[in-house]
């Protein structure tokens, strides 16, 4: 209450602090040529952590010595600091020339609906994205411009990273007990229970922070479901429902497991970093998350991990959760949008591609073709199945995206559901009433 | 004589404003025209940095008093005070009745060790608790497995009956401390005569508690009251370190409402909306609290 309040307007005061400060480039670097004045791009950008913020440094240090008299500022965040001071900050004429808008209708959606965001199809053009990325990619990070419209219209951003959920595998509990990789969906659940008999955690999961739960059944319900059908749901077109045979299977299937022992002991209670944690120090066979946590899984530890799709049901074939990291974007009033438009290009350029698989990170783009990186490892099994369900065409979505309080509502009706409380029906209906609210409100 | 009055203090009232007005600019500006700003926010539909900014009245306050989601919050809230307020005050006095009484070697210790869960940031008393829940390698349940109790070595923070109780009792510990230390202060006011004349009219220690100690301690339990009532309505960041308002919707309170209304919907109006009426809860329940405390003070004067 009047904490955030008194939150709110410190924030607003530094944040005028801040861009006051901003503003005076430092007098030693400045217009060191007599008559070319030195540009300033001003960049926020949410790769805090130490590997991922080395490739960042390097990629911007690389920019400005391929466009001398050009200098970027950076500015670190915190992706939940960067969320809710980034809107403000674009909407004034010294905020960021190029900032990380998160994807979906809550952020990129709210900023294209509000106008403060520049659309990229002429740069879509002049720099050849369309080779760069799929339009399936593309969707993700364009809205109509009113705002509405998820996944049609402009394109507003670019996004350098890539992330696909799958199963990480402890290699050496399952070399110790002679388990393969399974190929079908029901040799992965006869493999879970074996394990369970082998007297060892399956699935190493905790639910207590709630989002990751999202994942587990999404990932089984993207066997289950078209590309169509998920796009529809994401995207909010064609009137599709949750309320459907499939994804009450798939919250099946989810409690089957959770009941059957699958998961974590006492998994309601445990937090996702812990329940990681328990996977890295040898607890557990395998977890069910996103490519992301390899670079973490790759250090510090003296087990060997591998990574695999979550295999499709006998003869047929199955998608997998994936896309694209946060996209870079442009203010709309920036009076440096061709260099914005430059720096992006670079974001997304082969090299970036090499600098981001060094650390460990799937790249969204190709890497370039004379690569000499090693993909024997546990990096080269997530880019493996980033490729795989590239060229398969089998990029399903982060479900959450699909209204402005989806992810609230999976997140208590997922704890209901594997708590005991309610039932697969109760869950698709709960789910659906969520889906059905927004559509109605997006059509009146 | 005419000097004397001249230096009187009550003159020159002026002057004291002076000594105030840094304080009050800092009050006028972080404080009071935010709350001013909240209140005529929850007036308007707006995602909080766009330009379209809609007046929709009272719209914000049908919609609230009509969400599901707002009454288990406030339900949420009001059985928080049960453990951050009722609780705490109760081992409070008879923590502090213990430890004033009869003086105890190494009194001084406890007191601090008592009241150090106050001074320790919410935010790492969530994540230290979050640890000791943890089903898994958290001591609590270690502890209950050893003394053969694994009955009851469930996941605390995730389970649909005792993650409120648990999110609960973390505010318990950090409460009664400080509760506990502020009794100990008014009792040093009881006069020991009191006691010794009651002790010769034959009252027991239990009598001696309800009929001296507890009247005479009527405004400092007053103050816990204010000050834990408070921190009870306000929680946030001990419900978003430890549980994010799950399983379900059970551990949800009005703090976490507002922070995703404000921050993940981009509904400011409504979010300020249930700002405003969560403030003004508080203050009625703060002058409730005043008026007790100043009955008390003249039914003793």
């Amino acid at each position: 209450m009047k904490k955030r309040t008194i939150f709110l307007s410190i924030s607003l005061a530094l944040m005028i602090l801040l861009s006051a400060c901003a503003k005076p480039a430092s007098p030693t670097d400045q217009a060191p040529v007599a008559g070319t004045e030195e540009e300033v791009l001003l960049v926020w950008d949410q790769f805090y952590r130490d590997e991922e913020s080395k490739v960042i440094e390097t990629l911007n240090a690389e920019f400005e010595a391929a466009h001398p008299g050009v200098r970027i500022q950076r500015e670190v965040k915190v992706l939940d600091d960067l969320r809710t001071t980034v809107k403000l900050a674009l909407t004034k004429a010294d905020g960021p020339d190029v900032a990380q808008v998160n994807q979906g209708r809550n952020d990129m959606g709210a900023l294209v609906e509000a106008g403060l965001l520049l659309p990229l199809n002429s740069y879509l053009d002049q720099y050849n994205w369309g080779t760069v990325f799929s339009t399936s990619v593309a969707s993700r990070n364009s809205f109509t411009e009113d705002g509405k419209t998820f996944g049609t219209g402009n394109l507003y951003g670019v996004s350098p990273t890539a992330e696909v959920v799958g199963v990480f595998y402890n290699k050496d509990t399952f070399k110790k007990n002679g388990w393969d990789v399974p190929t079908t969906f029901e040799d992965f659940e006869a493999l879970l229970a074996e394990i369970k008999a082998a007297g060892i955690t399956p699935i190493s999961f905790g639910s207590l922070d709630g989002w990751n739960a999202i994942h587990e059944f999404s990932a089984i319900q993207h066997l289950l479901v078209s590309l169509d059908y998920i796009n529809n749901l994401t995207y909010g077109v064609n009137n599709v429902s949750f309320d459907t045979p499939e994804n009450r299977q798939a919250a099946q299937i989810l409690l089957d497991w959770a009941n059957a022992g699958y998961f974590s002991d006492g998994f309601p209670g445990i937090g996702y970093d812990d329940s990681n944690n328990l996977f890295k120090a040898g607890n557990g066979a395998m977890t069910i998350t996103g490519s992301w946590l390899a670079p973490e899984l790759m250090v510090d530890t003296d087990q060997e991990f591998g990574f695999f799709l979550l295999p499709p049901y006998e003869g047929q074939t199955g998608l997998a959760i994936g896309g694209v990291g946060i996209p870079f974007a442009i203010r709309k009033t920036s009076e440096k949008q061709e260099l914005a438009a430059e720096y992006l290009n670079w974001m997304i350029s082969p090299r970036a591609a090499e600098l981001w698989a060094e650390a460990g990170m799937l790249p969204a783009m190709a890497l370039p073709e004379d690569s000499k990186l090693e993909t024997k490892n546990l990096f080269g099994d997530t880019l493996n199945a980033w490729n795989t369900i590239n060229q398969a065409n089998a990029v399903g979505h982060y479900i959450d995206w699909a209204t402005p309080t989806f992810y609230d509502t999976l997140v208590a009706e997922l704890q209901k559901l594997l708590g005991g409380i309610s039932t697969p029906a109760n869950f698709t209906e709960a789910v659906e009433a969520d889906y059905a609210a927004y559509l109605q409100s997006q059509s009146e | 004589m005419a000097n004397v009055t001249k230096k009187y203090p009550g003159e020159s009232r002026w002057k004291g404003w002076w000594y105030l007005l840094p304080a009050l600019l800092v009050y006028l500006l972080f404080t009071f025209l935010p709350i001013l700003e909240t209140i005529r926010s929850s007036f308007y539909q707006w995602d909080g940095f766009s330009q379209n900014k809609v007046w929709i009245g009272l719209g914000n306050y049908v919609e609230l008093f009509s969400d599901p989601k707002f009454h288990n919050a406030l339900r949420n809230n009001l059985i928080f005070v049960i453990f951050y307020s009722i609780i705490p005050i109760l081992i409070g006095l008879f923590l502090a009745s213990m430890l004033s009484r009869r003086p105890i070697p190494g009194f001084a210790f406890f007191r601090t060790a008592l009241f150090l869960p106050q001074v320790i940031s919410m935010v790492v008393v969530g994540v230290i608790w979050r640890w000791m829940f943890n089903p898994t390698f958290g001591p609590i349940n270690s502890l209950l497995r050893q003394i053969g109790l694994d009955v009851f070595a469930i996941s605390w923070l995730g389970d649909f009956t005792w993650a409120l109780p648990a999110v609960g009792s973390i505010g318990t510990w950090v409460q009664y401390g400080f509760c506990m230390v502020l009794f100990l202060a008014g009792m040093q006011h009881i006069q020991d005569e009191y006691y010794e004349a009651a002790s010769l009219d034959g009252a027991n220690t239990f009598k001696q508690f309800i009929h001296i100690t507890v009247p005479g301690l009527r405004s400092e339990i007053a103050v816990a009251l204010v000050t834990t009532i408070i921190a009870a309505l306000r929680v946030f960041d001990l419900v978003y370190t430890t549980t994010k308002g799950g399983p379900g919707e059970t551990t949800m309170v009005t703090g976490f409402l507002i922070y995703r209304a404000a921050f993940t919907n981009n509904r400011i109006g409504y979010a300020a909306a249930i700002a405003t009426v969560l403030t003004l809860i508080i203050l009625v329940i703060s002058l409730f609290i005043r008026r007790y405390q100043q009955q008390g003070s003249e039914e003793s004067a």
